[in-house]
């Protein structure tokens, strides 16, 4: 134990000594995540995004649908979504000209189902290339439906009634039957006043609420969420540059003259593997200062973060110690690592937001701990416990590791 | 001190060290003379205990060597290869290296300060190693071979590609050494350096020991010969049969290759005698040269080639 602590603390001299290459795979990652949040965020001064634009389809055009609409005219959400009315093909032609985020369809017989309170479905078309735009619509139009939904039940007799009165026709609409059922949802209202009335602010509250956090998204935003996918793709060049050290030392026989002395090899190998984690974990969290730091970017529950960044670190530690046990020389391992890396990231998200890619390269990502890394944090963000990467990326990183301490025994000896 | 029993190794069709078998007492210096190829570097690795796969024992102060952990505490090793982190300065090496054994931590700063001071690096042990000249980083290479005072020294070739002043500060410290009880194997494939070093030469070649003493005692193996080397044009076989019949008449025929020969003359009287003969067959000869008996003429003798081949 003695020995793998004075290799570890030796190392992290030696990689201090010489700490341009660590430094720069720093820097690159936090301003490349500058550069990407400079062109996809806002570039208002407020900070805010510009208005989401989309394209509202009614099918309907009947009383709900136009409730429905009338959602997208309040003054709050005119400033969030630059809304077009269109027919479906119109609609849909503009999002592959990339002129909509989104497209809400709303179907016909929309309103009367609703009246007669059957499920109706409202569809949102997404435009994967405007990355996290549609998700913001889409999370909008959920929000009306529930308050809609939620009207609509809590008035069910109200809106029954005025259902039958639909099945008249125009001219002949008893506007004075209208006069008593609204009269009655006027006394509903007013012996519940003391419970609807927060209820409809808190509604509407809480629509702005949920669309806000992301409507309002800021460069924070952006850059919070970029930064874990260039952070994990530099920490895998990182922790290989370190870990390139094992393949070196067999060459320029430093590995030889270690094992002439009295160190075991489980001693070196887990030097080795510990130091390539310890390494990658304290750029990780050096990387999350920087962002913090530089872009104010946010990582919620410090705990998670912290959880989810040792295992990560751990998986990469892993996957190089095998990887360099399997290559037989330094340009080998050289030749082999930056592809690996870079198809990681390319698939793992990144270097582009996942729900933009095609089905087969998110199928491939699952593979890949960027993918596993930006989804927990991602999750970690959002306050939650990152439960499923952080137990995708532990266990596949123990079997990585079991591969590769044998294979670097074998290759301890001649 | 260290008894070598038959050990065998090779890889795959090629047979390294065959039933390769030493003896080395306290405070001997053991030049390892030897050609490329011969089985030297195997043999060092084989103690070093970086290599497997090998049949034989080794036995140092009375202990199996391969099963005793401990005893690598004993023995100090000094590889071919340059092997020390250049990043780091000459004492943090030998901190480093030196911690590796399990010398006390209070004496380590000690011995890396004597040890630095004993191979002339103690003005430059501040500085990063990579700056260090190709002597100096062999100084610092032997340095940590010894930091821990070992019982064996085991060094290979510690003297290749360095300038003539820096061989002989290696050389003068392994004479130190040797001189104050560790015992050496040292090898390599220069005469001289065995010649000046060491108390005792083995001559190895293809895995075995051909012969082993004092440089006295091998040199008697050639007896009082000269040894006389013609370059000319010719095969050998024509060479072998025109001198076939002064066999045993104060000629020895030593090696016969194509345009090259060497010959062991009891007397350089006869050398006409055998210019005549390969004149007389029509062999050309474009050159002559006489040797007096050194170890070269030895190796030559036991192994049928140069050293340099």
């Amino acid at each position: 134990m003695r020995r793998l602590w004075l290799i570890l603390k030796t190392d992290a001299r030696r990689h201090l000594k010489s700490p341009l290459t660590i430094i720069i795979y720093i820097i690159i990652p936090v301003a490349m995540t500058g550069l990407i949040g400079v062109i996809f965020a806002p570039s208002s001064g407020d900070g805010t995004l510009p208005p989401i634009r989309v394209v509202l389809v009614d099918r309907d055009k009947g009383l709900a649908s136009r409730l429905f609409l009338g959602a997208f005219d309040a003054e709050q959400v005119k400033k969030m979504f630059q809304v077009t009315t269109a027919g479906e093909a119109e609609g849909r032609a503009m999002m592959e000209k990339g002129k909509a985020s989104a497209m809400v369809v709303i179907p016909e017989r929309f309103s009367l189902d609703l009246l007669e309170i059957k499920p109706v479905f409202l569809e949102v078309v997404k435009n994967p290339a405007e990355r996290f735009l549609p998700d913001i619509t889409e999370e909008f139009v959920q929000t009306t439906a529930v308050m809609l939904s939620a009207a609509v039940q809590a008035f069910e007799p109200e809106a029954r009634g005025v259902r039958a009165m639909l099945d008249a026709p125009v001219d002949a609409f008893p506007w004075e039957a209208l006069a008593p059922e609204l009269g009655k949802a006027q006394k509903k209202i007013a012996s519940a006043a003391k419970y609807l009335d927060p209820l409809l602010l808190n509604v509407k509250e809480e629509k702005t609420k949920a669309a806000g956090a992301k409507v309002n998204l800021t460069r924070t935003d952006i850059f919070s969420t970029i930064l874990p996918g260039m952070a994990i793709m530099f920490l895998l060049f990182i922790v290989q540059t370190v870990m390139r050290d094992m393949i070196s030392e067999r060459e320029d026989g430093k590995l030889r003259r270690m094992l002439t002395t009295p160190l075991r090899p489980s001693e070196l190998i887990g030097a080795r593997i510990l130091g390539g984690w310890a390494m990658g974990l304290s750029i990780l969290l050096v990387m999350a200062a920087f962002g913090t730091m530089v872009y104010n970017a946010h990582w919620g529950p410090f705990g998670y973060f912290l959880t989810l960044v040792v295992v990560v670190s751990f998986w990469s530690a892993a996957f190089f110690a095998l990887m360099n046990a399997l290559v037989r020389n330094r340009n080998q391992a050289g030749v082999l690592s930056a592809p690996i890396i870079l198809g990681f990231s390319l698939f793992g998200g990144s270097l582009m937001n996942p729900e933009a890619m095609p089905k087969a390269f998110r199928a491939v990502g699952i593979v890949t701990p960027n993918r596993w890394f930006v989804d927990g944090a991602a999750a970690v963000r959002d306050g939650r416990f990152p439960a499923v990467p952080l137990l995708i990326l532990a266990v596949s990183g123990l079997i990585l590791l079991l591969l590769a301490v044998p294979a670097l025994r074998r290759r301890s000896t001649v | 001190m260290l008894e070598i029993k038959s050990l065998t190794k090779s890889y795959g069709d090629v047979l390294a060290l065959d039933h390769f078998s030493l003896e080395l007492k306290k405070g001997e210096v053991l030049g390892l003379l030897g050609p490329n190829g011969a089985g030297k570097t195997t043999l060092i690795s084989i103690l070093a205990g970086s290599l497997r796969d090998f049949t034989g024992g080794v036995s140092f102060l009375g202990k199996d060597l391969f099963s005793d952990r401990s005893l690598k505490n004993r023995m100090g090793i000094v590889p071919q290869d340059m092997a020390f982190y250049e990043e780091l300065n000459a004492a943090d090496n030998l901190l480093f290296w030196g911690g590796l054994y399990d010398v006390p931590r209070a004496d380590l700063k000690k011995r890396a300060a004597e040890i630095l001071e004993m191979v002339e690096l103690s003005g430059r042990s501040k500085e990063p190693v990579k700056n260090f000249s190709g002597g100096m980083k062999r100084r610092l290479n032997t340095a940590i071979g010894l930091l821990h005072k070992p019982d064996l020294l085991l060094l290979d070739e510690p003297t290749v590609g360095i300038d003539v002043q820096a061989k002989v500060s290696i050389l003068d410290l392994i004479r130190k050494v040797g001189a104050a009880g560790t015992g050496v194997i040292f090898t390599t494939h220069q005469l001289a350096e065995v010649e000046d070093t060491c108390s005792r030469i083995a001559i190895m070649d293809r895995g075995r020991i051909l012969a082993q003493g004092t440089l006295v005692e091998l040199i008697r193996l050639v007896g009082e010969k000269d040894i006389v080397e013609i370059t000319g044009e010719f095969a050998a076989a024509a060479f072998s049969e025109a001198l076939v019949d002064l066999d045993g008449d104060g000629v020895e025929l030593l090696s016969a290759s194509d345009n090259q020969a060497a010959l062991a003359v009891s007397d350089t009287d006869r050398i006409p005698k055998i210019l005549d003969r390969l004149f007389r067959r029509k062999l050309a000869v474009t050159d002559l040269k006489i040797k007096t008996p050194n170890l070269e003429a030895v190796f030559l003798k036991l192994t049928g080639r140069s050293l340099r081949d």
